[in-house]
Parts: C-alpha cells; sequence; structure tokens
C-alpha cells in the first residue's frame, strides 16, 4: 500500500511577516517543512513500520524552495518525493486538484496532509483533496490506526472528538496529539539527498480566489502594566476594567 | 441569491446562525439579492420556525441520514440546495464542521472558496473578504474568481440579527443522499463537559497556560474564575498536550479563534501559534511572572506576578464594591 | 573560492538548530541553577547522531567531515554551552582517538557505544600538577603480568563519574618525558577508578567536572591505545580536532549572546526611542558581529583545511584564539547592552558571559595557543625555505 503524504514549506512561527504596499515581505524569513504537515510525515513512517504501508511518498506543491520541505521527509523516512513547482500562493482548491493528479498516479490509498497551513491559514486542503479525489476524509485525527484496508481514527469536532471507521481510500488531515514527530538523524540527511525527487511544473487551472492585498494585524493595545503586590493590582484592574475599558458590570 | 447554512446543537440554532443572518442581510441589502437560509435536521422542524422569524425563506432538509453529522453528508445537502436554488454566494460558519465541508461544496459546485473570513462585501459583481493568513500575523483581502462563492465566517465577524417584523415560511427540501456519503461510520461521540458557554460564544474568556503549574491548579485558577465570571474555559497547546486539558478548549493555530470582549490570560507566555488564535479579543489582560513574556506585547492590561497569588487576589477584588 | 555552506550541509544545520532551540534552550537556564549531567537530552542528541560526528558510519558514527561538525557544533553550544563540551569531548578526544588508533576489536568494543552517545567519552590528561605542561604528568602505569596497573590523579575531567569510558594518559617510561607517556582505556566499573565531588565552577555548570583518581587501576593489554610512548604524540594530535570544536562553541555561545542584545536593543525603549538608535549601542552591536564572523570564518576554514588531510595546528589555534576572545568580548558586551537585566538571573545573557569564560582556559589556553601558533610561525618559515617544498600549498 502507498501512501502519500502533503508537505508544505512555510514561514517559521518566530519569522517577521512585514507588510510593504499592501504586498507581503517574507524576506530574511527562515522556512521550515509546516509543523501540521511533519505529523503526517510521521504517522505514514509509523503505519509502514507497523507493516501496514510499503511505501511512502512526499508529495509538495510551491516554490522550488519546497524541495527543503520535500527533502526533510525523505530525511525522515518517505522514499521518494515529487514537487509540483508552482510559484506563488494558489487557493486550495486548485492545488487539491494539481494534488490529486499526483496521489492517483502513485495509486495511493491513503493521503496524510497537515490540518491547517501556517502560511495560508487554512483547513481547507485536506477536505478539498479529497472532494477531487472522490474520497471520504477524516479531519483533524489525533489517533490513527489501520488494518488492511479498515482504518479506525478519533477526529476533534466542535464539541469533543469523535471515533470514526471505515476503509480506504481515505484522505487524513493531521495535528498536534497524533504522534511526536522524529528528528531525521544526520546520516539520514545526509543519505535523502540521494532519494529520488522528482520535480515537474504544476500544470493548474487559473486560481478560484486570490489573494489582493495584505495589511499587518495590529491592534492598538493599551499595554498597561499594573503595579504593586498582588492585591493592589488586582483591585486597579477590576477598576481599570469597569470604568475604563467597561467591559465588566 | 444568497444561502445561509446554519448550525444547531442540541435543539438550538447556535450564535454563529444569528451573526450569518445579519450578515447575509446587509449583503442581500447591498446588492439586491435574495436571502435564504438553509437547516439540515434529523428531527424536528422547531429551529426552521424560529429562524423564520428572522428571514422570509427558509428550506429545511429533515433527514435521519443527517445524524450524525458528518462532512460527506452536510457536502450533498449544502451543495444540493445552493445548486437548486441557484446560490450564487453560500454563506456557512467556519466552525470546524463548516471548514471541514466548505472545501468540499466550493469544489463539487466548481466555484471558489473563500475561507474563515472576519468580513465580506460585494465589490459590483465580485465577493471580496479579508481574512488571517500567516498565523494571523497579517490580514489579506482576498476576491473570488469564480462562482458561486462559498464563504466561511468566523465566530464574532458580524453582529447578532435582530428579529424580523415579517414571519417567513419553511420550505421542505429533499436530498437524493448517495452510499457513498455514509461511508465513515461515527461512534463514540465524546462531548465535553456542556453547562458553560462555548468558547467561541463568550464574552469573556479565561485562558490558562503552563505557568499554572499542575492540572490542579489548572481547575482551581483559571476554571474557578471562569465560573465567576460566567466565561468559557481556554488552554494553550502546552496545556492541551500535557493533557490537563482537553483538546476542545484550545485556543490558536491548532485550536479555536476567539474574540470574547475580555480576554484574560493566565500564566500564558504568548506563543505566535496562540496569539493567532486571541488576537482580535477586545480587551486582552495576561497575569504572568515573566515580564519579558510575548503575551505583554498584546495586553490591554498586565500584571507581572505568580498567578497563584494573582487570581485569587483578582477574585476577592471582583467581590469588592463597584 | 565558494564561501557558501554546501546544500547538504545546511540541511543538517536547519534540523540540528532547530532539535537544539527546541531541545536543548529551554532547560538551559534550569540546568545553569540545578546543575546536573544531562542525559535526557544527550540521548536526544545520541539518536540524531550528535554525540559521533566524525566518527564513521561503519562504526556507528554520523561519519560527517571536521567542517560539518563545527558547524553543528556552534548549533548546539548556541543553545547551551554545557551540552556542546560534553558533546566536543566525548566525539572529538576518545571517539577521535579511537578512531584513528585502536585495534579492530577495540573499535567494536567501544565505538558503537560512544558514537550512539549510548556512552559518554571522557578525556584525561590534565593533573592538579600538570596541566598547560602536558609531558609533566605523574599519573604512572606500571607494567604487570597482562597488562598494566595505573596511579595518579586527573583533574578537570569533564563528565567525570558520569561517563563510561576514561582515555587516560599516563607515564609509561617515566624517565623518557613527552615519548614516556601512554594512553589508555578504562571503564567506568573496573576496580580501583574513583571520582571526586563536582567542582564548582563560574559557568557551564551542567558538564560535570570532576577528578579522575586512579588506584592501582589494572588495566589488561588490550585496553592500551596505539604504540607504547605514543600517547601524548597522539593526543596533541587530536587536540588540534578538538580546538576547531572549541572554537566552535566560543562562537555559537557569542551567538547567542549577541542575538540576544541585537533584539533586546530593538526593543527596549529609551528617551522615547529603541536603544539601538544611539551610538552607544550601535557601535559595539557593529564590533560584536564583526568579531563573531571573523571568528566563524577562522575556525571553519581550520575545519575545511582539516578535511583536506592537512595538519592544521597553527590553523587550529588561531581559530580557537580569536573565537575564544571574540566570545569573551561579545558576551560582555552584550551583557552591557542588557544595563542592569544583564547582570540579572532573570535574563540569560549573565550565563553567557559566565559559560563563554572557560573558553579561553580549556583545550589549551590563549597564551598556549600564542605560543603554538609561534612555533608554527617558524616552523612554515622553515618549511618554505627549504628546498623541493612550496609556501602554502
Amino acid at each position: 500500500m502507498t501512501i502519500v503524504t502533503i508537505v508544505k514549506q512555510v514561514p517559521e512561527a518566530e519569522a517577521r511577516v512585514r507588510v510593504q504596499g499592501g504586498a507581503l515581505d517574507l524576506a530574511g524569513a527562515t522556512f521550515v517543512l509546516d509543523g501540521m504537515d511533519e505529523y503526517g510525515v510521521e504517522q505514514a513512517l509509523r503505519l509502514r513500520e507497523a507493516g501496514e504501508a510499503s511505501e511512502i511518498v512526499a508529495v509538495g506543491y510551491g516554490p522550488r524552495e519546497t524541495e527543503q520541505a520535500l527533502r526533510t521527509a525523505l530525511a525522515m523516512g518517505a522514499d521518494r518525493a515529487v514537487l509540483l513547482e508552482a510559484s506563488g500562493l494558489d487557493d486550495p482548491l486548485t492545488v487539491a486538484l494539481a494534488l490529486a493528479e499526483v496521489v492517483r498516479e502513485a495509486g495511493a490509498d491513503l493521503v496524510l496532509v497537515g490540518g491547517k497551513q501556517a502560511d495560508w491559514d487554512s483547513a481547507a486542503l485536506g477536505p478539498a483533496l479529497a472532494e477531487a479525489l472522490g474520497w471520504p476524509h477524516v479531519d483533524w485525527a489525533t489517533a490513527f490506526t489501520l488494518s488492511g484496508q479498515a482504518f479506525e481514527s478519533v477526529h476533534e469536532i466542535d464539541d469533543g472528538s469523535e471515533t470514526l471507521r471505515g476503509s480506504l481510500p481515505l484522505v487524513v488531515t493531521t495535528q498536534q496529539g497524533l504522534n511526536e514527530p522524529r528528528y531525521p538523524t544526520l546520516p539520514n540527511i545526509m543519505k535523502a539527498n540521494r532519494k529520488p525527487l522528482d520535480v515537474r511544473p504544476a500544470a493548474t487551472e487559473e486560481s478560484r480566489s486570490a489573494a489582493r492585498s495584505y495589511a499587518v494585524v495590529e491592534r492598538e493595545r493599551r499595554r498597561v502594566v499594573l503595579e504593586g503586590d498582588a492585591s493592589s493590582a488586582a483591585s486597579e484592574l477590576v477598576r481599570r476594567l469597569r470604568d475604563e475599558a467597561k467591559v465588566l458590570g | 441569491m444568497i444561502l445561509i447554512v446554519v448550525e444547531h446543537d442540541q435543539g438550538a440554532l447556535r450564535k454563529s446562525a444569528f451573526e450569518l443572518v445579519g450578515l447575509g442581510r446587509s449583503l442581500a441589502i447591498a446588492s439586491g439579492a435574495r436571502l435564504a437560509a438553509l437547516v439540515l435536521s434529523a428531527a424536528g422542524d422547531d429551529l426552521a420556525s424560529e429562524l423564520a422569524r428572522y428571514l422570509d425563506e427558509v428550506h429545511l432538509v429533515r433527514d435521519a441520514r443527517l445524524d450524525p453529522p458528518r462532512a460527506e453528508t452536510v457536502t450533498r445537502a449544502v451543495a444540493h440546495a445552493a445548486q437548486t436554488l441557484g446560490a450564487d454566494v453560500v454563506l456557512l460558519p467556519a466552525s470546524r464542521a463548516g471548514l471541514a465541508y466548505g472545501p468540499r461544496v466550493a469544489l463539487r459546485l466548481c466555484g471558489s472558496l473563500l475561507e474563515d473570513v472576519t468580513s465580506v462585501t460585494f465589490e459590483g459583481d465580485t465577493v471580496v473578504a479579508t481574512r488571517p493568513a500567516y498565523l494571523a500575523r497579517v490580514s489579506a483581502t482576498v476576491v473570488a474568481k469564480a462562482k458561486p462563492v462559498v464563504v466561511s465566517v468566523k465566530p464574532g465577524a458580524a453582529p447578532i440579527a435582530a428579529l424580523a417584523d415579517t414571519s417567513g415560511r419553511v420550505h421542505p427540501l429533499a436530498v437524493p443522499f448517495a452510499a457513498e456519503d455514509l461511508r465513515l461510520e461515527p461512534s463514540a461521540r465524546q462531548a465535553v463537559v456542556k453547562g458553560r458557554v462555548a468558547l467561541e460564544e463568550a464574552d469573556v474568556v479565561v485562558c490558562g497556560g503552563r505557568g499554572l503549574g499542575s492540572a490542579e491548579a489548572f481547575e482551581r485558577q483559571v476554571v474557578g474564575l471562569a465560573d465567576r465570571l460566567g466565561a468559557g474555559v481556554g488552554a494553550t497547546r502546552a496545556v492541551v498536550d500535557a493533557g490537563w486539558r482537553p483538546y476542545v478548549e484550545q485556543i490558536g493555530q491548532t485550536g479555536k479563534t476567539v474574540t470574547p470582549k475580555l480576554f484574560l490570560a493566565l500564566g500564558v507566555s504568548g506563543a505566535v501559534q496562540h496569539l493567532s488564535g486571541m488576537n482580535r479579543s477586545g480587551v486582552i489582560v495576561a497575569v504572568n511572572k515573566d515580564a519579558d513574556a510575548p503575551i505583554f506585547r498584546v495586553t490591554d492590561y498586565g500584571i507581572v506576578g505568580d498567578v497563584h497569588e494573582v487570581v485569587p487576589a483578582l477574585a476577592a477584588a471582583l467581590e469588592g464594591p463597584d | 573560492m565558494d564561501f557558501a555552506l554546501p546544500e547538504e550541509l545546511r540541511a543538517l544545520q536547519r534540523t540540528v538548530r532547530s532539535f537544539a532551540q527546541r531541545e536543548i534552550a529551554p532547560i538551559a537556564a534550569e540546568l545553569d541553577r540545578e546543575p546536573r549531567f544531562p542525559w535526557p537530552s544527550l540521548r536526544a542528541m545520541g539518536a540524531l547522531g550528535l554525540l559521533g560526528l566524525t566518527t564513521p558510519e561503519a562504526d556507528g558514527g554520523a561519519g560527517l567531515g571536521s567542517l560539518a561538525a563545527a558547524v553543528l557544533l556552534e548549533e548546539i553550544a548556541a543553545a547551551d554551552a554545557s551540552h556542546a563540551t560534553i558533546m566536543s569531548v566525548t566525539s572529538g578526544l576518545p571517539q577521535a582517538l579511537l578512531v584513528r588508533h585502536a585495534t579492530p576489536a577495540q573499535r567494536a568494543r567501544w565505538l558503537p557505544r560512544l558514537a550512539s552517545g549510548e556512552w559518554i567519552g571522557a578525556f584525561c590528561l590534565s593533573e592538579p600538577h600538570a596541566g598547560s605542561d602536558a609531558a609533566a604528568i605523574r599519573t604512572r602505569a606500571r607494567r604487570v603480568a597482562d597488562g598494566f596497573e595505573l596511579s595518579g590523579t586527573k583533574a578537570w575531567v569533564t563528565g567525570g563519574g558520569e561517563a563510561h569510558l576514561y582515555l587516560v594518559l599516563a607515564a609509561t617510561d617515566a624517565g623518557a618525558g613527552a615519548r614516556g607517556i601512554s594512553a589508555f582505556v578504562v571503564e567506568r566499573d573496573q576496580a580501583g577508578i574513583s571520582f571526586g565531588a563536582p567542582e564548582a565552577k563560574l559557568g557551564q555548570h551542567a558538564a560535570i567536572t570532576t577528578e579522575v583518581r586512579l588506584d592501582a587501576c589494572f588495566v589488561p593489554l588490550e585496553q592500551r591505545l596505539g604504540t607504547e610512548g605514543q600517547g601524548l604524540v597522539m593526543a596533541l594530535q587530536a587536540l588540534d580536532g578538538a580546538r576547531i570544536g572549541i572554537a566552535a562553541q566560543s562562537v555559537g555561545i557569542g551567538r547567542a549572546a549577541f542575538d540576544a542584545a541585537l533584539a533586546y536593543a530593538d526593543e527596549r525603549q529609551a528617551f522615547g526611542v529603541s536603544v539601538r538608535e544611539f551610538q552607544g549601542v550601535g557601535f559595539p552591536l557593529a564590533d560584536m558581529a564583526t568579531r563573531l564572523e571573523a571568528a566563524r570564518l577562522l575556525t571553519l576554514r581550520a575545519a575545511w583545511l582539516m578535511d583536506r588531510g592537512r595538519r592544521v595546528t597553527k590553523e587550529a589555534s588561531m581559530a580557537k584564539l580569536f573565537a575564544s576572545e571574540a566570545a569573551a568580548f561579545v558576551t560582555d558586551a552584550a551583557l552591557q547592552v542588557f544595563g542592569g537585566y544583564g547582570y540579572s538571573r532573570e535574563y540569560p545573557v549573565e550565563r553567557y558571559f559566565r559559560d563563554a569564560r572557560v573558553t579561553r582556559i580549556y583545550e589549551g589556553t590563549s597564551e598556549i595557543q600564542r605560543v603554538v601558533i609561534g612555533r608554527q610561525l617558524y616552523r612554515d618559515r622553515d618549511r618554505a625555505e627549504a628546498p623541493g617544498r612550496e609556501a602554502g600549498a
């Protein structure tokens, strides 16, 4: 059984994101494999270690630099990688349609993808990819086991969690709690450079939605630090919340 | 026409339903479009009737297969309704459920998706929205380029609608569900303890971080203060990962986004991923013993001190004379 | 001439930086306050391959070169200097000596355990009365049936009592000076080896340092490493690599201090502007950055030359001398940028300042490095003047 694990290269969480003239400025930001996707790569490795998968293909979509994220996935243990090279941010629906082709070509029965992308803050890729493939999906999985074609998964819903059962094919979106991703070992990082990585241009249709401009989100905050011991600071806080901010009755 | 998909829980419409009605109304007035709402329910017409007090046209899909809700059955129903009714815009709540079926509906309708938006307007014929990006560090203005447009709307993005003068009509709608919509077999739903106000709907949120030190301290300080204030309880990723609190209480990148009038962060350091889930709150208060904690960069009022001393003092101050 | 690190090395660097910042940096302050040998994080480092960097893959190591080792050591040091010291010692001294001089049986017995981090290795050369003057050591190895009996006291042993393997230098021929010293491997469980209490030190508290006492400690013949009488020569050779390690560590500590100062000078306001606007802050930041950059270049070049099979005694000493002095300058200047907060234990800069101080002392003091460099200058000149040799080749 082949598993496809989708990876994305995103700016580090601590990176500074600037906006200049409505355009995004990511100069100087360090890019890393999206943490949400890392759980997917790890889960694929664990399924293979449990004898439930034979091949793991890491698939990326994005600029050439995405190769780095794919190499990380290869160093963690994926067998080969495919990069659909595309510039700019295409919307998740467009990306899903392009990725679906690669999934079909790989003959995969299971696709793992991060629950939310740290660049577009989008949770749409997994569900959209499932739709493009005509498969069901499990979103926000915190547990996933496979026995042959039968799977069982626990996932987060609005008011709690739910267990889902079914049989492959399936798209799963991954998140924290699912597993603890491993660091690639140094020798495996070196070996990852020799694993096959197939780069091809993404033949996509026109994006169905696009970002027109950006603005920095920063609300002006009062940034008042209340001094004094615990009890006087607390009294002052309550007074200010009532009289100044008027958020307490 | 503009179609609103409403969500409900335990026989009551969610707060998001009224926000979407309010948003739908203003969009309908601005564009001259027809406005309708869609209720998906396994039982009872009460919800549809209640909704008909807010707008003229309500469509009700009553089908036992909608319980428990699955992304695929909801996708089928919403896509079918949108097609049958000729919707140009579909508004739905950006709940976990909405974020899961929204993309599927958009793709099935060969339309576009504006996801998790904080505002939405028409520019002529084009739907334009704003939404957070890059862990909510920036806000992007996004433009839909294909129709219909599916828009998932963040909680708190629109004011709650008032009752309308006229009472509307409820139209039953049959949906041709297929076997493939029922491929996943849900079981063992674990709902979190109810009785407290839902996090996304709360006017006040008390959120605890790792600085609390233990699950017991979290319960005593954070939950205790939340109960006193009638507030929702939130937690950081570190707290959830440590198993002190359930995932549904997590606020941040992988958890919920909240926009209460007042947000109290207790022992929260303020990682970027967490800030992305609460930085649009009205007034932010933080208590942390580390004066250098990043949380203080986004707070209105900060107290540098031990939560175990400050929270009891706060409780005492709240008891005191107004 | 290409100053860019190769992509595969940058991939290693990214992973190790992320590991170090996530797994080590957050515990550094606590380890400084409550010192303990950091076994859990050392195990994690071992799993990645960080404790056997230059040991061949066939012996269980990561099989990397000196350049990679220097780059990765800087990353660990930027998170915590103690971890870097332990890493530098186990990887750079006992393992480097075993790789070069061990018999196949010795390799199989010790290298896989050390390279994986299951065992930590320690290096015992200095003595209470013999630091820089290594030939003056008093620890004796007396020949007995089937082996040797070691007696004496070793000082400043990183990992003393915690490490499983001790590479001990002892005199087999007391009259032969530097040529009478041999190297032995002593395991922690052997009879006759014991450890002093951890030294109370200025910094690097988690890199536990103790005396190691050998009291008629029997060491079988198969635990002597290399040829008898060649111990000091072997050790001094390995010190070239170890000095590059200390240079890389110095750059790492300095970088952590510099980054903290850079961020603080941006955030801290005085007289209505960021303090970085003042020349009194901006100029030291410029000097810090410049010295760090120079230190890194010297370090990486020495490592690069070593990977090309060159004898790098002079280059390693230059890198070690310059980088450790730069770390002292940078950590001191960073502390000054922080003002009163810099002196406070609430902020990490005073720790960087204390941790950096020893880089000017161990693996040869700054003064010894100058001696080494000075001696090499004439050797290089004489070699250049000798017929049939090319200068600088």
